[in-house]
Formats: structure tokens, C-alpha cells, sequence
């Protein structure tokens, strides 16, 4: 596999082949040295300059005769139980970031939350959270949050009390329920039954209250095909354990779609090596490159307006005596859309012989009728046996989209009273043609609660600030018999209130802290605590429940019915207009984390585009419309336009356009607002949950603009070795057919390395770490979890562009073959801690140099920037503070008050002028050396926890001590398929890699 | 002969710039002796509180009060909770202990002056040297015998690593002690 394939990171690289002068060439990319310019220094003499300095040292001495004052020490009046000052403490909870509710673990110190992992009994996410989760932390700390009830928007800003807007606000209800006029409840999804309960109190008090719901990105169009199909919106849970064989049609499963963190665990649980015999089968049809498609073993790209055809194609090739007339055979169908009909019909093999263990899955993007085709593939291939019987509730059910075009209508005809905004953005959310704004001012009364003000609030009569997760209560629910516990981990930081609580005291209760509290406690009692049938009383149980963070009870399941066949009457595509698929961004949602800098930072999995979405078009469309990169388009769509820059993507199927959906907002702080490109140009058929729109005009219009993406820099390959890059294998691969020939196959020919010097003797623990390559997907998780134990500043676009990015840990991604059916590696890059280490040698001042436990050490309070050993590192793993990011970012941003709290205390703020990279977490390794001590024992390898291990959702990256033969770690060191990067330099790093095995056939 | 400038040169001028910079240098060093290594600093605390009377007289355990000393990188200072539990029987018609009540049912803060400190790029752990046996006394000084809190021994670097460096010969009173890690990260990070 690795000899054959020639590997390549960009088209362009693809496409210059011999082209000098590249990004490789250099260290810094052009332009970046240029702002150092000689003739801007100072004109002052040598001689003037050491008289001044003479003179103040002169000074000095005579003012140092004195201490220097140490500040204070204060300690708490009243120490709280718990806290014990410099130990952290652990509380369960939920996080809110999407609709699945998982369950967290929230690292406080001193009653100030630092840090998020996943909780480790809940038993959905199992202890890992996803990039967003991790980054959540900073939404709490966001110094643009709205601190106090106020008047209007911005603009207008009148401050009033909670008192005189609840008086003003309950008036106004009464009155508008006097009247008869409506009331308007704007929600996202509710996955919580306690505020469902909470709006039906609501809506008992004024009777003219009524709920909308929507989500941006929802699975409305599997719930109805489900309904269609089984009588029943509750579609099950998948055992994806089990599926062995799996066909995502357009469904990023490992990416942004449905549990994906119980997904991408159970996926690379099916990629262990140490289990090969269970390996599984992961096949892709896609039209937009994704981080499944990415990771699938075959992927085939198809126009994202065909799958229905292909869906039905595929029913007829299982079903052969039911062949719909309509549609052909996948033999034809691979003809029609020139798809490789080896693949196919390997995947049609692979289906049939494996039923029980092959599974179908269609994107929730998809129309309807493709998820009903899909559930009768299912039916053919046995797939019941993969559904465990944990069903999707459904809390509330989202609003049609034909109730919403009713809503703004009535809007504008002033027919509603009040609008209530219930943490949602509709202004920003709604398509454009149903004139939310417009509709809104229309509106006499209306009353935004939000964390931090956004497009909506800011038209709102009152805007009320509402509670950040951390400070909240809270329960939810996504399947049967699992509820999952939110707990407020720090006071409210600002004069906000949570949601719930501002409804509950509209609907007639008297305001304290504890109203929703009592409610929820309340709820648990006569509901769910006779329901857990437990025999501990509540107080016990309702305190178990919140350590635990998650319960588990037997709730009674109905059995799947039986399938109905649905007559699925296939629409031909037309062929020759472009498609666009709008698609979910993988970090900042539905743009609710648009205003979070560490999530805008986080490199696109696979374009590697930051602060940015784009037109993602194929490289024959770009060629057909005269497109290169940067350059801007207007994407015509059923009257709608929008204006995007275009990004050749390597992969992406011919004829469709796919785009991000949540940048461009307008008005989320100084982060979020207007980073990247408001791609709303949906029809109003938005919220039926289909994302594939057929029929787009595509105009270049003048101008670029220009996107900033990680994957050029810190290029880890040089110009003039391209001749000899096969050999350095940095990325090695082979398949699972030639490992289970030869185990060895990797190793075969290799040479023992010899080293001149004189051995250094560890002894003790010896750190190390191992990322296995088979399970990583390239999610990004571990990126995130650095960037929040790590301190890792935001830099910006502008800065990111150059080069200049912070964070200790990125994901190579590698693209090898063809630009049309490029093959993809994933690679997590950070520091190698190698023995050998090439930066520790050219250091002048010895600010990197090598621990006894094998870390490859940076002081920071020593270095003074000469950035020698970033130049001599062959990983390019090294990051220099070229600013303090911090002040230089947006103003000083993230130099407020409230962002400075998000810091990790155990862990130095670097300044301007100071290199830095990943220390294998040092602070942790500090910090389990002390609980050895206080035990009275050696550490163990085994007391270490990274952070980014402790992110990774596939469980790729081991940490521990290679010394111990029996940890995990020394066993993937020694395995067959382990190697380190750049091996021949002798630099000897501790981390291994293990080889991906891909389980195609030869 | 003439003199010549280098005469002069020889004579005089450099003798001087010499006996400049090094008396420039002296002063310095001796000078600048409290502001660099602190040893002598003994700030005036907002309640006149006596090491003396508390851990010297009473033999009130250390960790009594520095409650995280073994459990937590921090000793950290009491809560005002904690002086209470003594202080709401004890000596409560005093004007100190009048001072300490109110700060505590009014729920003020009580600033103590900090009289030792690390720049905030070290971190030092004191779980683990308490737990290794080392004695409060081997950094801090006789705090038995200490009426207002003073700072007796240097807390740099050096002073750091004399003791990592000969542990044996700087702590008599533990037998079998090893010498402490010397590698950077073990306090910068």
C-alpha cells in the first residue's frame, strides 16, 4: 500500500510537482519576516545607551533597599467542606452544546470550573466528550456574555431590575392572553422533561401561550420515514459494536451525525489490533469529503441528489425478484453516475453475505424517502438484530416547518402578543424569505433570553440573561430508560437567572435561587424516583443521582413492529444543474460557538480551513466554472443568494457544492460576528430537515478572499527530498490481508539504528505514548482538550494564516492517489519527546533540555527566543509566542476578567517572546507524583492520564511508562505494526505510531 | 620621560573604573540582600497573631491549621472558620480576637500580608515534601519561637536545588532520604 501510493497534502502540491520556492522551502511562510525592519530601531548612540543604563542601575540599587512587598494571603471565611484549596473537585453534569445531551465531568478548583472531560459513568458517552464540549468552558467565561436584564439590544441598552422586568413582562403576558392574542414560545429542540413540564405550567398560566420548536440540524426525516415505515418516531439505538459491515450513505457518523461520540468509540472498537479478526468493514458513499468518508475503507462519491436512485438500486440488487421498473440494477447504476462497479458490487456482496452483522445508514440530511428505502434495505439485510432497545425519545416534537411560515405571517399581521425567545435565534436561524426580523419588529412585545446577545435579542423589547450550563439545573433524556443530571458547578458569574426559573416565574412563582432547583428536585420525586423502583429514599437516591451524574432504570420498551412497505416512487435528478448540500460545521454547531475563539480555531478535519466556511467544489466543477481557490461565487438557489469563497476539495463528488452551515453571524461579539459566510439560502422548506437542494446557479463574481488553513505549514516533508519521500514513511499503512499474511510486514528490511554517544541510563518511569492510527478518525477532540488544559491562546485568522497557530497538538491529514478518489491518513503531530532531541542540542541557553522520565522539557522563564530549536525540530511541533496572544487578539479579548478564569492554574500563561509546545502534560504527571507520595508509593505509568488521551473518543492515544512490560503502551511499542515518524533520523521519539491497516481486498 | 596618555590609561583611569564597578558591585550585593532573597521580612499582619503562643506554648499540630500542607500543593492559610473554632470560647473579650469575630460573623475577607513566596513560574508542591517527612522547620525556621512571622531562609532557586542536591546532609533527621529530582519541569511547567 504505502509503496504504490504517492502521498500529498494540497492540489496544489499535487499539481506543481518541481515547482520551487513552495511553502516547504522556508520555516516562516513569506511575508512573515518582513515586519522586522532594521531601520525602524531606535537612533540612540552606544555611548548614550549605556550612560542611561549606568544611570538607572545607579537608581535602582538606591531603591532596593527595601522588601519587596508579597501581597496577600486571603483565605476563605467560611472554608466550604469540600474545597480544599490547590485540589480540584469533580462534579457530574450535562452538556447542552447539541441535542445529545451528554453526560460531563466538570474539573472545578476553588469553586471555579477548569476543565471538561466526559463523565465516566455515564453510559452513553462513557467518559469522552467532543471538541465542542471541551471548549464549552470558555462560553461560561465569555466576557461578552450579557451581565444584567436590559432594555433593547446594544444599541439601545437601558438597564432595568429582574423585578421591574418580570412585573413589565407578566403585564404584558396577561394583557396579550386578555386579548387573545397569541404567545409565542421560541425553543430549540427540548430534550429535557422537567422544562417540558415547565412550559406546560407556562402554557396552562396564559392559554394563549404556544411552543415552537426547531433545530437547525435535526433528524426529522428519519423520525417520519420510521413513522412511515414502523409506526413509530422513536427510532432505536444502533449497536454499532456489532455491525460489521457498514454502507454511511452521505451520514458523517464519525463526525457530526446522531451519538457521535458512541459512534466513533464502537467503530474503533471494531479497529483494535490486537483483535484483527474483528475488524470491520466501513463503506462510504458520499458527496461531500467528510471525516467518514475520510476514515472509510471504500469510498465512493456520488451527486448528492442521486441517492435515492441508489438507494432503490441497491433495494432491487438484495431483492431480486422485486425490481422496481423505474430503476435499474447498481450494474447500471454505476454506469449512469461512473462509479467503480468493482466497488459496488463488492459492497452488494459484502451486504448480502454478512446479514445480520451489515448495516445501512442514511445522513439525516437526506429526503425522507431515502430513509425510508434505507429501512427496507435493513429489513432485507436482518439488520434488527444491530438495534438495541434503547429508543431516541422524543421529548418535544420539533414544529413543522409549514407551522413556522404560519408563525412569522401571523407576525407580521399582529396576531401574535409576545414573543418569547427561550434561549433560541430564530433572526439568525430562519431563512432568510421568511423575514424574521420584519416579523418581529411587527411584534408589540418581545422578550429575549439569551447567554450573550445575539441577532435576535438584539431586535427584542427586553433582553434577560439567562444561566451558562455550569450554573444550571437541569435533566434530560434522549433514549428510553437512561436520564442524564445537570448541576450548577459555580454561582452565576452575572446577574442572570436560569431559563426555566424566568418561565416559572411568570407562571406564578415567586422568584429565589432554588425555584427551579425545587422543581426539578419535585419532578424526580414523584416521577422518576418511583419509576427507578429503587429501595434507598429519595434523599439518598436524588444525591446518588447527582454524583453519579446519570441513572439508568427499567423503563418499559415496546417491541420494533413489524415493517410496512412503503412505495418509494423515485424523482430523477437533473443532471445537469449543481447541487448544493448544506452541511452541519464540525465545531461551532448550528453557530451557537460561533463566539468561541479556541472552536473557530480548530482546523476544518479536512480542509484544514479555520474562522471560515466556503463553497467545498470537486476539482472537474471548479475547472467547468473557472474556479480556483479564494475566489468568490454567488450561489443562486430558488430566489435566495449567497456569496461564498470557493475551496477546490480533493474528493468532493462533481456537480454538488457543499457548505457550512452556522458561520456568518452578524452579531456574536468580537469572535463570532462575521467570521465566515452566512449560508442561508435554503427555500422555507427549512426545518423538514432535508439539507440537498437541486437546481443552484453558480456565478464567479470579482474579488477573493482569502482563506486561512494549518495544513501548509509546518510542513513536515522538504522540497528537494521529494524524490525519497515514500522511504520516510512518516505515514505507513498497509492492508489487513497482507498484516494477517506477515504480522511483520511493516518491519521486514529495516535496519538497526546505531548511535555514537554514549547511552543515558533511565531508569525508574519512562514516559510514552502510542496513537494508534487505525482508531484515530481525526476528530479533533484531543486538539480541544489541549487547547483547555494547556492555556492554548487564540491567535485569530489574520495571525493563523501566517502560520502562527498555538496549539501543541494538530492532526496531519495526508491525501494519497487521485484527487477524485483520494485515499486519507489521519496523523496526530505533537512534540515526540525523543531521546535524541534535535532542539535540545541548539539551544543556547539550555531552556529545552531532557528529564530523567524521559520528557523533553521547556522552560519558559529561560528562553529567550531564539527559535533555533523550532528550526531544528523535524516533527515542526514548536510554537512561538510571537505576540502575548492574548492582548493582541481581538483587542485584548480574552484579556478581560471574566476569560482569564478559564486558565488552567497548574499551568504557566506564556508570554511574548517564548517558544512552547506539548510537555505530555507535566502538571498531571506532578500532580499524580504527589498522590504517590501522600500514599507512600512509587508513581506507576499507570497514574497518568494526558489530556489529549483523556479526549480521544476512539481511545488512539495510550500514555504510560514504556519501562513497565505489562502497560499498555510498552505492548503497542513492541508490536509489529508500531513505528515512530521520521525513524531513520535516530532521534528516537517516545511516541509510536501504529500503522493503519485498511480492510480492503488487494 | 614623558608622560603619555597610555601612563595615564594605566595609572589611573582603569584602577578606577575597577574600584568603581566593584565597589558599584558590592553595594549592590549587599544592598539589594532583602529585596532578592527576603530573608528578615517580617510584615505587619492584620491581627497581631503569635506562631509562639499557638504552635510554641499550645503545640497546636501545623496541619491544624496549614490544613492542605499534606494533602495539597498548597499549606494554605486558615479559614477564619477554623480560628473560630477555638475563638468563640476562647480568649473572646481580647481586642485581637474582637478584630477576628467580626471579621468572621461580618464575612470579611482577612487579608494576611504573604511573608513567603516563589515566582509564579515555580510551582511548588508541598504535599510532597511533607509527606517525604521533611519538617515545616527545615524551610520556614523556628515557628515555635516566632512572635510576629519572619522569613529565615532564602526561597530561590538555589536554595531550592542546595537541598535537592544533598538532601542527606541537609536533612539529618531523615534517615535514608533521597536527593530530590533536579530536571526543570519538576517546578516550572
Amino acid at each position: 500500500m504505502a509503496e504504490e501510493s504517492k502521498y500529498w497534502k494540497s492540489l496544489h502540491r499535487l499539481y506543481s510537482q518541481g515547482a520551487g520556492g513552495d511553502a516547504k522551502a522556508d520555516e516562516f511562510l513569506p511575508g512573515v519576516p518582513d515586519e522586522f525592519k532594521s531601520d525602524s530601531l531606535s537612533g540612540m548612540s552606544r555611548k548614550q545607551f549605556l550612560a542611561l543604563l549606568a544611570a538607572s542601575a545607579a537608581f535602582t540599587t538606591a531603591g532596593c533597599r527595601s522588601y519587596r512587598d508579597k501581597g496577600e494571603i486571603v483565605p476563605y471565611t467560611k472554608k466550604p467542606e469540600e474545597v480544599t484549596p490547590g485540589v480540584p473537585n469533580y462534579y457530574a453534569s450535562t452538556c447542552t452544546g447539541c441535542s445529545q445531551s451528554c453526560g460531563i465531568l466538570i474539573k472545578t478548583r476553588e469553586g471555579r470550573p477548569v476543565k471538561v472531560d466526559g463523565n465516566p459513568d455515564h453510559p452513553i458517552n462513557r467518559g469522552k466528550i467532543c471538541a465542542k464540549g471541551q471548549a464549552s468552558i470558555l462560553n461560561l467565561y465569555d466576557p461578552s456574555r450579557l451581565r444584567r436584564p436590559q432594555y433593547g439590544g446594544s444599541q439601545i441598552q437601558v438597564e432595568l431590575s429582574w423585578d421591574k422586568a418580570d412585573a413589565e413582562i407578566v403585564k404584558q403576558l396577561s394583557d396579550a392572553a386578555a386579548n387573545g392574542k397569541e404567545i409565542a414560545l421560541i425553543t430549540h429542540g427540548i430534550h429535557s422533561p422537567t422544562t417540558k413540564n415547565t412550559l406546560e405550567d407556562f402554557k396552562k398560566t396564559y392559554h394563549t401561550a404556544k411552543l415552537y420548536s426547531y433545530e437547525l440540524f435535526n433528524d426529522e426525516n428519519r423520525r417520519r420515514a420510521w413513522e412511515a415505515c414502523y409506526g413509530t418516531r422513536e427510532f432505536p439505538a444502533i449497536d454499532w459494536k456489532k455491525a460489521k459491515y457498514i454502507l454511511a450513505i452521505e451520514a458523517d457518523i464519525l463526525g457530526t451525525e446522531g451519538m457521535v461520540l458512541e459512534q466513533i468509540r464502537e467503530y474503533a472498537d471494531n479497529r483494535d489490533i490486537l483483535k484483527t479478526a474483528e475488524f470491520s468493514r466501513l463503506y462510504c458513499i458520499e458527496s461531500t469529503m467528510s471525516l467518514t468518508g475520510a476514515n472509510a475503507d471504500y469510498r465512493l462519491r456520488l451527486r448528492a441528489d442521486a441517492y435515492l436512485e441508489f438507494a432503490l438500486a441497491l433495494k432491487n440488487e438484495l431483492e431480486p425478484g422485486m425490481t422496481d421498473g423505474a430503476v435499474g440494477h447498481i450494474a447500471e447504476f454505476a454506469v449512469k453516475y461512473s462509479l467503480s462497479a468493482d466497488v459496488l458490487e463488492r459492497l452488494v456482496h459484502d451486504l448480502k453475505i454478512h446479514k445480520g452483522a451489515s448495516l445501512v445508514y442514511a445522513g439525516d440530511l437526506l429526503p425522507e424517502e431515502v430513509h425510508a428505502a434505507v429501512n427496507e434495505v435493513n429489513e432485507l439485510l436482518g439488520a434488527r438484530v444491530l438495534y438495541k432497545n434503547q429508543p431516541a425519545e422524543e421529548i418535544v416534537r420539533l414544529t413543522p416547518a409549514s407551522e413556522i411560515e404560519n408563525l412569522t405571517a401571523r407576525m407580521k399581521a399582529g396576531k401574535v402578543g409576545v414573543v418569547i425567545h427561550f434561549d433560541s435565534n430564530p433572526a439568525y436561524h430562519f431563512p432568510k424569505s421568511l423575514e424574521y426580523e420584519k416579523a418581529l419588529h411587527a411584534v408589540p412585545f418581545s422578550i429575549g433570553l439569551t447567554e450573550a446577545e445575539n441577532e435576535t435579542s438584539a431586535h427584542c423589547t427586553i433582553s434577560l440573561p439567562v444561566n451558562h450550563d455550569f450554573e444550571s439545573w437541569g435533566d434530560f433524556k434522549i433514549r428510553t430508560g437512561i436520564l442524564s443530571l445537570q448541576q450548577p458547578v459555580i454561582e452565576p458569574l452575572y446577574d442572570s437567572r436560569q431559563k426555566e426559573s424566568i418561565l416559572l416565574v411568570w407562571a406564578g412563582g415567586r422568584y429565589s435561587e432554588h425555584i427551579y432547583h425545587e422543581y426539578l428536585k419535585n419532578r424526580w420525586k414523584t416521577e422518576v424516583y418511583p419509576a427507578a423502583k429503587t429501595k434507598i429514599d429519595f434523599q439518598t437516591f436524588w444525591y446518588s443521582s447527582l454524583h453519579d451524574g446519570a441513572i439508568e432504570f427499567a423503563e418499559p420498551v415496546q417491541m420494533l413492529p413489524a415493517f410496512g412497505r412503503q412505495a418509494v416512487k423515485p424523482v430523477p435528478s437533473e443532471i445537469d444543474a449543481y447541487t448544493i448540500v448544506l452541511t452541519e460545521s464540525y465545531y461551532i454547531g448550528d453557530g451557537r460557538f460561533a463566539g468561541n475563539g479556541w472552536l473557530q480555531e480548530l482546523p476544518h478535519p479536512i480542509s484544514k480551513i479555520v474562522w471560515d466556511n466556503y463553497a467545498a467544489v470537486s476539482t472537474r466543477t471548479a475547472r467547468e466554472l473557472g474556479l480556483q481557490n479564494n475566489d468568490l461565487i454567488t450561489i443562486g438557489l430558488a430566489g435566495a443568494s449567497a456569496m461564498m469563497p470557493v475551496f477546490v476539495q480533493p474528493g468532493q463528488a462533481d456537480g454538488t457544492i457543499s457548505i457550512a452551515l452556522g458561520y456568518g453571524r452578524t452579531n456574536a461579539g468580537p469572535v463570532g460576528s462575521n467570521a465566515g459566510f452566512d449560508a442561508k439560502l435554503y427555500p422555507q422548506a427549512l426545518l423538514s430537515g432535508t439539507r440537498v437542494f437541486s437546481g443552484a446557479k453558480i456565478s464567479k463574481i470579482s474579488g477573493s478572499y482569502e482563506l486561512a488553513s494549518t495544513q501548509e505549514h509546518h510542513a513536515l516533508d522538504d522540497e528537494f527530498l521529494r524524490d525519497i519521500q515514500f522511504k520516510r514513511n512518516i505515514i505507513r499503512e498497509g492492508t489487513l490481508e497482507e498484516y494477517s499474511r506477515n504480522p511483520n510486514f511493516l518491519r521486514e528490511g529495516e535496519k538497526e539504528l546505531t548511535n555514537i554517544a554514549k547511552e543515558f541510563e533511565y531508569s525508574g518511569v519512562k514516559w510514552a505514548m502510542s496513537i494508534d492510527l487505525n482508531k484515530c478518525v481525526g476528530c479533533n477532540a484531543c486538539v480541544a482538550g489541549c487547547n483547555v488544559e494547556n492555556n492554548i491562546p487564540v491567535v485569530g485568522k489574520e495571525q493563523a494564516a501566517k502560520g502562527r497557530e498555538m496549539q501543541w497538538i494538530r492532526i496531519d491529514r495526508y491525501y494519497s492517489g487521485t484527487d477524485e478518489a483520494p485515499l486519507l491518513s489521519h496523523q496526530p503531530m505533537l512534540c515526540q519527546h525523543c531521546d535524541n532531541a534535535p532542539c535540545e542540542n541548539v539551544c543556547p541557553v539550555s531552556a529545552t533540555n531532557h528529564s530523567p522520565d524521559g520528557l523533553n522539557q521547556m522552560v519558559y522563564n529561560r528562553c529567550v527566543g531564539t527559535k533555533y530549536c523550532s528550526n531544528n525540530c523535524p516533527y515542526k511541533v514548536r510554537r512561538f509566542n510571537f505576540f502575548n496572544w492574548r492582548d493582541n487578539f481581538a483587542n485584548g479579548f480574552y484579556e478581560q476578567e471574566s476569560a482569564v478564569l478559564a486558565e488552567n492554574p497548574e499551568v504557566t500563561v506564556r508570554s511574548r517572546g517564548v517558544m512552547e509546545k506539548c510537555t505530555f502534560c507535566v502538571q498531571r504527571i506532578m500532580e499524580a507524583r504527589q498522590y504517590a507520595a501522600e500514599q507512600g508509593r512509587e508513581l506507576h505509568g499507570s497514574d497518568v492520564k494526558t489530556a489529549c488521551q483523556e479526549a480521544c473518543p476512539a481511545t488512539a492515544i495510550i500514555f504510560g511508562d514504556m519501562h513497565d512490560p505489562n502497560s499498555e503502551v510498552s505492548k503497542m511499542r513492541t508490536h509489529g505494526l508500531g513505528y515512530h515518524v521520521l525513524e531513520e533520523t535516530n532521534v528516537r521519539p517516545n511516541i509510536t505510531y501504529i500503522a493503519k491497516l485498511r480492510n480492503i481486498s488487494a | 620621560m614623558k608622560k603619555s596618555i597610555l601612563d595615564y590609561t594605566l595609572r589611573i583611569r582603569i584602577p578606577l573604573v575597577l574600584f568603581t564597578a566593584a565597589a558599584f558591585c558590592a553595594a549592590t550585593y549587599f544592598l539589594s540582600r532583602p529585596e532578592r532573597d527576603g530573608i528578615g521580612y517580617a510584615p505587619i499582619q492584620p491581627i497581631a497573631f503569635s506562631h509562639k503562643l499557638h504552635a510554641g506554648t499550645m503545640k497546636i499540630d501545623c496541619k491544624y491549621c496549614h490544613t492542605g500542607a499534606a494533602s495539597s500543593p498548597t499549606a494554605s492559610l486558615p479559614a477564619v472558620s477554623i480560628c473560630m473554632n477555638c475563638h468563640t470560647v476562647a480568649r473572646k473579650n481580647k481586642p485581637e480576637i474582637i478584630k477576628l469575630t467580626q471579621y468572621y460573623e461580618q464575612g470579611i475577607a482577612l487579608p494576611w500580608k504573604r511573608v513567603h513566596r516563589i515566582p509564579d513560574y515555580a510551582y511548588f508542591n508541598h504535599s510532597v515534601h511533607v509527606n517525604r517527612g521533611i519538617q515545616c522547620s527545615n524551610c520556614h525556621g523556628d515557628v515555635e519561637h516566632m512572635d510576629v512571622m519572619t522569613q529565615v531562609s532564602e526561597f530561590t532557586m538555589g536554595a531550592c536545588l542546595s537541598c535537592h542536591r544533598s538532601a542527606h546532609e541537609n536533612l539529618k533527621n531523615i534517615p535514608g532520604i533521597k536527593n530530590g529530582p533536579e530536571n526543570c519541569a519538576t517546578c516550572h511547567r
